[in-house]
This record gives C-alpha cells, structure tokens and sequence, in this order.
C-alpha cells in the first residue's frame, strides 16, 4: 500500500501506532510536547473538524499521542485535557478504561499473546509461557535491553487462526510455542 | 494472508464473494467488480424506499442481536434540524467473533457502501465506523479506502452529484469489548469511558451528541449494497423466511478447518462442524459448543442437529449470537474453558452495575478455585445462585453473557464439575 | 422532590399504598411519599444524574418482566409497584451480597460505623456477610484532598462523590479510574482536590470510603448527639446539624433547606465553627468592684449593674454580627431605655473570598463571614469597617463582639463598659461589668440571613459556668428597671420580638420552624421548602 500523501481528516484520529519506532529506546520523553510544532496542531484541528464537541477528540488525540510519542504520559494527559477543555482527572479517568494505553513505555516489541477461550483451546497459555520464557521476563515487564514487553491480551478478534499474536501493529496467526523463537529472531 | 476457506456449501456469491482478491480493496478494483452500483442506485431513492427494501429483504442485524434492520431504521424519527447519525459497529471482540475483520479487510468499500446507503436511508449527516484499536491492519485499509472514497465523491458534500452527501469518521477504540455494545459504544465516542447507559432513551431518540442515532454492524451494513441492487426478493432465495440471506460464520476451536464461512442460515450446526470445518482434530468427539460466540449457552455433542438460524438455535436453548461457533473435543476441561471465559467478562466488565462488577469476579475465582483444586460442592450451588442474580438485572447485557454460558455448562456437564471437585482435578480430560 | 403544584397528578400504588404524585416523579420518589424507603445508593436527591447503577433499588412492576430500577423509572398513571416482593428482596439482598464480595469487614474501625448504607441494608435483609471463600481485593488507601482519605477498599463505585463535583461543584477533578473491579475513585495522580465545597463528598458518601482526616476516629456516629442549628460561618445561613460528643461540636454536617443551601454546605462553614472554640470563656458575671473584676452570681450581678445604669444616660454601642436576633433586641431595647443614640450602635463583618456552588447558586459562601448582620441591620446597628474609637468619658456597651482585634487602647477611657461575651479578650477584660453569655450552640434563636430569611437554631450544649443566653440577661436586666418581665425561653423572646417589631409582624415560631420563614412572606405563605 502506498504512503498517505495528505492525511484526511476522515482517518486524521485513526492513525495505526505501536511500531518499533516509537517505543523501547526510542519511546519519547516523559514531557515531550503534542502540539507544538506543525504536525501536532494540523492533527489536532482535523480531528477537531470531525466531531461536533471537543471531548469526542478526546480518544483520537490519545491515539495521536500514543502514535508520537509510544506512550501517554501524564503530561501528555494535560496537554490533551488543555487543548479540549476537560480536566486532567477526565483524561486520566478514560485514558484508565482501555487496555491499549501504555501508561508507561514499553518495550521496542510490544508482545501481545491472547489466551482467550479460542486461542487457549488451540494452546496459547503454552504460547504465552513461551514467550515470556525466551524474553526472560514477566506479564507486562520489559526486558532489560528494552527490547521486549510480554503480555496477555483478550481477545483479538481472529479466534479461526488461533493463537493469534499481537506484536506491535502486527497479528500473527496460527502460532505454536515452537514458531516463537523464530517470531522473535525476525524481529530484530 | 488468511481469508476464509472456501467449501461446496458455501454461498460464496454473496459477502464473501471477493474476499482474498487484492484488488476488491482498490477503488478501482471496487467499481470493476460492481461497486457503488447500488449507492448510485440509492441515490435515487427516497430514503424511505430505501428503508422500506430493506424492512422486505428481512436482513437482520449481524452484531448478536438480529433485531430487523428496516424496522431499526424505522425507528428514527422524522428529519428535523437535530443532525442524525449512523454508528457502525466495528468493534468486533466477541471471542469467536472474526467477520467484520475479514469483511473490512478484503472489502472497505463495501462497508464504506452499505454506510452511505444507510446513512441516506436514516437521513444521517454523519457516519462514525467505531473500529476496535487492535485492528491495526484493517484500521490502514479502512482508511486508504475512505481517503479514495472522498476523493472519488463517494463520501462528502453532495455525493456523485446528488445535492445530498454525508461524511463517514473512522474512529478507533482502544481495548475495551464493552464498547461494542450499542450505548457503550456511543459513550466512548462522545466521553470517552464506554460505559452502556440505560433505555429508554433508546439511541433513535436519543443517541450520539443526545441526538437520533442508529448503530448498525459491520456485517449487516455490507449486506445492504446486495440488497439494493438486487431487491429484497433475491436476498429472501436464501435462508428461511425468518432469518432470510447468508451469514458469515466465524468458526474456531477445535476443528480441522476452522475459519470464515459464508454460509445460507438454516444449515444444521453439526454439518458447519463436520462437514464445511471438516470436523475436530484426531478423529475426537465433540464435546460442547459455544454455537453463537463465547456468550451463547452452550451446547453438548448431542443437540448439534438444531438449524442455525435465529429460531432454530433459539429452540436449541442457545442463541445465533455472532455465528461463531467455539468447538470443544473431548480433550477440553469444560471448568477451564468456563473459567477462560468469566475471567474474559469479568476483566472487560466496565464496572458500574454491581451484580456485574462483582458478580464476574467472583465467578471467576469461583471457577479458578475449582480448577486449581478447592472447590466444593456448595460453590455449584453458589454458581447457580450467582447466575440467577446476574441475570437481566443490569444496564447492559455483560453480566448475561457470562451467566448464559456458565448456567448451561453447570446443566449439562454438572458430573464433570463435580468430578473435578472430588478429585481436585480434571477426570474428564484425563 | 419535584414540586406537585407544577404538573399533573398521577395515582400508583406502593406496595398496595396508593399515592398521587407529580407525572415528572420517578417511582423511588413516589414510594417515599407512600412510606417506603427503597434502598438506594447511587441515586442521590441532590445530584442530577441517575445512572442507575447500584442496582439495589430494584423494584417489581405489574406487567414488567424484568425488574426496574427505581430511580429511573418514571411513574405511571396506575402503575402497581411492589417493592416487597420475593424477587425485587432477593434482587437486594443479593445485591448487598455483591458488595460484601470486596467490602472489608471493618466496621469496628471505620468512621461510617453507624451512619452506613451498607450496614443498613446488611441488616435490614440479612445479608451479613458474602459467601465470598475467596481472597477479598485490596486496594489501601489514599488521599483525595489535603483534609479527606479515599479507602477504595470500602468504596461501592457508586459514584455520588464523582457527580457531585461534576455537577454540582462543577469541578470536573474526581474520576472513576481503571474499569470492573478494579474501578476506583482517583483524582488526576499527585493532583489533590481543591474546591471550595468538597468536604460535602464525605457527606454523600454512603459507606466509610470517604472519610475526613481531622475526624478520623475521633467519634462513633452513635456516641454524637444531633442538634438542628445554622451554620454561622457566613451570611447565607446554611441549615446544619450540629454533631457533639462530651459537650464538644465534633463536626457540622448540612441539613437540607432547599431554600438556602440544599444538601450542601461550603468547607469553610465546616471547619469556622470548630476553629471557633478557642479561647478563654466567660464562665460568670464579673463586676468591677475596687478595681477588680469580682465573680458574683446573676442576681448580684444584675443588681449592681442595674445600679449603674441608673445614673447613665448616652454613649455608644457595639455589637456581633454573630448575636441572634433575640438578642440583638433586647440590647437595642436597653440602649433605647439607657437614651444611647439609635446610630451611636455600629457593627464589623468579616470579610472574605465569595465562592458560588454552581450546580446551586443560592448556596453561596458570602463576602459577609458572620451570620447575622441582616439582623443587626434590621435592628438598626450600623455597618462599619472599623469600631470608632468610644467617645473618652461615655459609658460604652457591647454585644458579644469578642473585642480580640480591636486596638490595645480600646474603650480605655469610658465611663461606663458593660460587655456581655461569652470570650474574654484582653480588651474585654477592661469592662466594668463581664456578664458571660452563651454561644449560638448553647442556646436556641434565630438569625437573619442575607436575603431576609429568619432560621432557628436549637441548644446543642450546655453552657459553661453559668453562662446564659444575651436575650435572657438582657430582658432580665430591663425587667429589673420595671420594663417587662425576664424572658426564661427562646419562644418567648422570639414572640416579644415579633411583636414588638412590625417588619417581623410576618414571623411565626412554628412557621418558622426547621426551614426559616422571609420577612417578606406574606402572611399565609408557606416559608420555604414547606413540610419537609
């Protein structure tokens, strides 16, 4: 697929995040800023154009800084809440609801194995375990080279490929315990 | 790349038709095979004609209810000053549920289609398709297509010259299944927390921003382009009268060829099973069934023969849900699987009512405790008592969807429960 | 409650109680007018929003399948609800069983003890505990603001605390965090509340989860006795409750007065009245005799101060804006006699910030920091910054203003310095005569709020010594010159006022009753907020 050229304002809040990119050593600063510069404000006013109340941008500029900066920090939080009129608490209390807002970076990989009812019928608790075993780490800690964050996920929505694993923006379908250590040398 | 297996008994002419063709996510591709026909088609129709095809054709809804979508769009009241909008429901994440990914990915402009289309029909200015945020892969060719579909005059001010247009939003979730139910769904577009609030006032009334909205799924709005160009008699050659046009069938677990399936709704469940998913692994036996996603009662080996349709697995005591059947051999441990699932509920649980808030819990460490060894007898009668309270007695229908299974395994594999609390182990798998 | 003058009638019954009820009612409204209290914890009277989420206010109705929650429900002309029946007190008693499921069982240690919802409803179905066999959840605790601790371990996700400051203080900075059980309630992190009126998320809340530090175990709710009282931290007159123990205010909790203040009350109110207290208190009359002030009793005492009056004629007067009204007249009734001159009586308020409770503007935390100045006013004392100096060589006279700010020098060279106080301050110390009399919290009275509503206070605590109220000495003193008779009960001094006042002709004890009647309520009007 080729590059956006010009974001729409249709998807502007849609952008696609958890990428190598942004996260493990690359993961932004506690308080890097979201809308300082021309990217940042542009973003914000198309998402903007798109809903008929600020606080409706208010998960799309989660994403947005998700995507820039691999995480929500709380700094993050307050420039959102400043630029939509809603307190810190508020963003703090939705930014909490949902699983996919990294309250703190993670690693480079962001490793997501779902053990729901599908995927566990087909082994993905073995999956799991398996990841964690080569990573050498626990649910939801990053590896000390920051390279890797295990975690267990619910359902991803792809239970006739089980076990499906979520590695950054990336599924992969059909994984056994065996195909782990070759998912994770392709990765770096 | 997987898309869905093909079998002879499939109706692959109908949603399914250009899944695994690249091209069918091209625009170009698109209008080659046909598309936006139907909307140049819609265009011309008053949006009451468009609603009332639909009210014939007897589509219903795709999302677990199958409430009749003409009636639903029926439901919105006249046209005033107040904007009108259409939600689409793309926030699949009933485990066993995997249509709408599959739909979205292969054919966005389907969806893109049946949106518009619907949007005219319920005189909305305004189409938000609520994608769930893991859906990463679907979230960039859904937005690709959008980006062509507005530049190509599908979506916009005053459509391939129409003098009407709408706008269509791409809004994504962030890990939350409740916000696949409807009122969820339209609190976390418009305040963030998807937490489902009570009807009356049903979303017609008063929905997105407090003004007439409709929520419709994934599945349903990309049956209705067919249903447009062909007429609501075509789409009733398939199916029964009651549960007319095919469906795709999200199968998972223990088979030998799990995978979407289009399927005519009527098609006995254990022909989805043994036939079109070639049956469970190893020549074993089927030992339960979740036939309509992980929140349908479910079923044990011998009650397979049931029709899948609406009513036919209403009869069965179970529901068609999302059509996604979860299979379980007889190497499954019925307290695990019931376990996986509570814990699934009761993490996903948004937390206001309180038979639900702590009722999911509570079953799940119930159900860890007996898996693990230490359980007791009198917990069975906890369950059941748990589930008699956790049922139809909250906001939403979360606290149901664990009950609806968990009651009907505690039915129908009560000696397996109770085996595995006399030995402190699985005996059943053993 | 809405008010049934406004809207049609409609009839339903209540657990077989038939009841007319305004068509804007809702059937947990309807039922408390028909004698029925339904267990409720997340709806609230007070906070808009009904997100019928504890689910305990369950009630069956005649041609419903499923049960209904009955904050929610709007009623219906000839609606049969039933809030007894088998299922809607399983659907309750299950539901106390849910929230034992993490409620810790401490009430032993918690300061809810006694004044719980839960605990209510724990033992009003029975449902003492959960058959929970499992590890409860363990939250701890926290701080929401410099003076409150949240015990999430306690807390029911009700969410009162949350909608009251959303929508009643419209301070959007108490959240519910996380989702399911996990669900707590949290301000942004290291971001403490700082509103004006959060103290009243303590007051809503209906277990011990929200709990103020200064009275953390202080006192059980049991051991407090309740006394009906205003709030003299300002001028807008909030109607409280006074909480004591031993002879102590522990604290001050709002008491509804949909007129004046709601369910709520401001911080400042909270915590005026007990900072208050200090101080040394006038215990007896003290009478300058040889130079030094001599403890005497009340019959001496108002013998030798009679005595001086006798040869006095003028000079000048100050009184508290924290004097009842009662009071107030009496004194004015002894200045008129003594021929003091009707602007040579002044008085000071003290001023402070003015905050506004959006989501109910009529409670508003006034400019004017005592509660009676419409009453010194009304009887004719005038406003000043500051005291003027007494003329040198005038006889002066003081109404519990307590003297603690005024210069060293103040009223060195009067004649005369009769001062009735219930605090003994350096300057006060120079009077010739110390009558001591009681606080607003050891007697009863009434006060005069700012837009003219006259509310009574009731006695909250004995009196120190034998400290009287000001009205009662002062009456007694006027009787000794022949002029009426001593005044022995509030009522009695209240009817005297009222009559002898003609803008306060409109007043009535009983009208006035626990609500407050205006001075502009014609005679036949209701005052306030009516029966309730």
């Amino acid at each position: 697929m080729s590059d956006e050229v010009e974001l729409h304002p249709a998807v502007a809040g849609a952008q696609p995040y958890m990428r190598a990119e942004t996260q493990g050593e690359n993961s932004a600063p506690e308080d890097a800023p979201l809308f300082d510069d021309g990217a940042g404000r542009e973003r914000l006013e198309k998402v903007l154009s798109r809903y008929p109340t600020r606080r409706a941008a208010l998960l799309p500029l989660l994403n947005y800084a998700q995507e820039r900066n691999g995480w929500v920090s709380r700094p993050a939080m307050k420039e959102i809440a400043g630029e939509l009129d809603l307190t810190p608490a508020y963003v703090h209390s939705v930014a909490t609801f949902y699983t996919m807002y990294n309250q703190r970076p993670v690693g480079k990989y962001l490793i997501q194995v779902c053990t729901n009812i599908s995927c566990d019928l087909c082994g993905g608790e073995e999956v799991l375990e398996r990841f964690l075993e080569e990573t050498g780490t626990r649910p939801g800690e990053t590896s000390e080279d920051g390279l890797y964050t295990v975690m267990e996920v619910e359902c991803l929505g792809a239970c006739g490929f089980a076990t499906v694993v979520q590695v950054n923006d990336e599924y992969y379908e059909d994984v056994t315990p065996e195909r782990v250590p070759e998912i994770l040398d392709e990765l770096d | 790349m997987a898309f869905p297996e093909t079998h002879e008994r499939e109706t692959r002419t109908l949603l399914s038709r250009h899944m695994g063709e690249e091209e069918a996510r091209t625009l170009d591709g698109w209008r080659e095979r046909g598309g936006y026909g139907a909307l140049e088609k819609a265009l011309e129709m008053e949006p009451d004609e468009i609603v009332t095809t639909v009210k014939e054709s007897g589509l219903r809804g795709r999302g677990g209810a199958g409430f009749p979508t003409g009636v639903k769009w029926s439901f919105m009241p006249e046209k005033g000053d107040d904007p009108h909008y259409l939600a689409c429901n793309a926030d699949e994440s009933e485990p066993g549920a995997f249509k709408d990914r599959e739909l979205m990915r292969w054919t966005p402009h389907l969806l893109i289609e049946g949106c518009v289309i619907a949007a005219r029909a319920i005189q909305a200015e305004h189409v938000y398709v609520y994608v769930r945020g893991e859906f990463f892969e679907v979230i960039r060719i859904l937005n690709r297509a959008v980006t062509d579909a507005y530049e190509a005059g599908y979506l916009g001010e005053d459509i391939l010259g129409s003098g009407w247009g709408c706008d269509l939003t791409v809004h994504v979730g962030a890990g939350a299944y409740i916000a696949g139910e409807e009122t969820g769904m339209l609190s976390s577009i418009a305040d963030g927390r998807a937490e489902p609030r009570i009807k009356p006032p049903f979303p017609a009334q008063s929905g997105l921003f407090g003004d007439p909205t409709t929520v419709n799924n994934v599945e349903t709005l990309s049956s209705v382009p067919m249903i447009l160009d062909n007429g609501a008699d075509w789409y009733r050659q398939w199916g029964s009268d009651d549960s007319p046009g095919t469906k795709l069938w999200c199968c998972s677990g223990h088979l030998n060829r799990p995978g979407n399936y289009e399927l005519e709704l009527g098609m006995p469940l254990k022909d989805i099973i043994h036939d079109v998913c070639g049956g469970v692994p190893e020549g074993r036996q089927v030992r339960a069934v979740f036939p309509g996603g992980s929140s349908t009662p479910i079923l044990s080996r011998d009650e397979l023969d049931c029709e899948t349709t609406y009513e036919g697995l209403s009869e069965a005591g179970s529901a068609l849900g999302t059509a996604s059947p979860i299979v379980m051999d007889e190497s499954t441990c019925i307290v695990r699987a019931m376990r996986r699932v509570a814990h699934f509920y009761a993490h996903e649980s948004c937390g206001q009512c309180v038979q639900c808030r702590e009722g999911t819990a509570w079953v799940t460490k119930i159900l860890e405790r007996i898996e693990r060894g230490g359980g007791e007898m009198e917990d069975l009668d906890t369950l059941y008592d748990l589930c008699e309270q956790m049922t139809g007695k909250t906001i939403c229908v979360l606290a149901d969807s664990v009950v609806f299974p968990l009651e009907s395994s505690l039915d129908k594999f009560r000696d397996e429960y109770e085996a595995h609390i006399k030995h402190d182990r699985c005996t059943a798998t053993a | 409650m809405p008010e049934e003058e406004n809207s049609d009638l409609v009839s339903l019954t209540i657990d077989g109680v038939e009841v007319q009820v305004s068509e804007d009612s809702t059937v947990i409204e309807a039922a408390e007018k028909a004698g029925v209290v339904v267990p409720h914890y997340c709806y609230h009277p007070g906070i808009p929003t009904r997100p019928a989420q504890c689910r305990v206010c369950l009630v069956e109705v005649e041609g419903q399948d499923k049960l209904q929650p009955s904050c929610k429900l709007p009623v219906q002309d000839g609606m049969e609800v039933h809030t007894d029946s088998d299922d809607a007190e399983l659907a309750r008693k299950s539901v106390i069983e849910f929230l034992l499921v993490n409620h810790p069982l401490d009430c032993p240690i918690c300061d809810a003890a006694g004044q719980c919802m839960l605990q209510d409803y724990a033992f009003e179905t029975g449902q003492l505990q959960s058959r929970l066999n499992e590890e409860k959840l363990v939250m701890g605790r926290d701080r929401i603001a410099d003076d409150i601790l949240y015990f999430a371990d306690r807390c029911i996700i009700c969410t009162r605390c949350v909608r009251f400051m959303r929508e009643v203080a419209q301070d959007d900075s108490l959240v519910v965090a996380q989702r399911g059980d996990r669900a707590y309630i949290d301000t942004f992190p290291d971001e403490d509340l700082d509103n004006p009126f959060q103290g009243n998320i303590v007051d809503v809340c209906p277990v011990g989860a929200l709990v103020h530090e200064d009275y953390l175990f202080k006192a059980r709710a049991w051991d407090m006795d309740k006394t009906p009282s205003i709030c003299p931290g300002c001028s807008n007159g909030c109607n409280v409750t006074l909480d004591t123990k031993e002879n102590q205010i522990v604290r001050l909790k709002p008491r509804y007065n949909g007129e004046v203040n709601s369910y709520w009350m401001c911080d400042y109110g909270r915590k005026h009245l007990v900072m208050g207290n200090r101080g040394v208190r006038t215990e007896v009359p003290l009478v300058r005799q040889g130079g030094e002030l001599e403890p005497m009793d009340w019959s001496d005492a108002l013998a030798a101060v009679g005595e001086r009056l006798g040869g006095i004629e003028g000079g000048s007067a100050v009184v508290s804006p924290d004097a009842c009204n009662e009071s107030l007249h009496y004194f004015r009734r002894l200045l008129d006699t003594l021929g003091v001159p009707a602007d040579a009586g002044s008085y000071r308020v003290e001023q402070g910030e003015e905050h506004t409770l959006p989501g109910f503007p009529k409670l508003t935390l006034r400019e004017d920091r005592a509660a009676n100045g419409t009453g010194a006013d009304l009887f004719g004392f005038r406003r000043v910054e500051s005291w003027p100096e007494p003329e040198p060589g005038a006889p002066l006279f003081v109404l519990q203003e307590t003297l603690r700010e005024a210069p060293e020098s103040y009223a060195e060279d009067a004649s005369f310095f009769l001062y009735l106080g219930s605090h003994l301050s350096p300057a006060a110390r120079r009077a010739d005569a110390v009558l001591p009399v009681t606080t607003f919290a050891e007697m009863a009275g009434t006060f005069t709020n700012h837009e003219g509503r006259v509310q009574r206070f009731q006695k909250a605590l004995q009196p120190p010594g034998i400290a009287r109220p000001a009205w009662m000495v002062l009456s007694g003193l006027l009787a000794r010159s022949g002029d009426g008779s001593p005044v022995l009960d509030a009522a009695d001094a209240f009817g005297e006022m009222t009559d002898e006042r003609p803008e306060m002709a409109v007043l009535n004890w009983g009208r006035v009753g626990l609500k407050g009647q205006t001075l502009d309520s014609g005679a036949g009007a209701e005052a306030g907020a009516g029966a309730r």
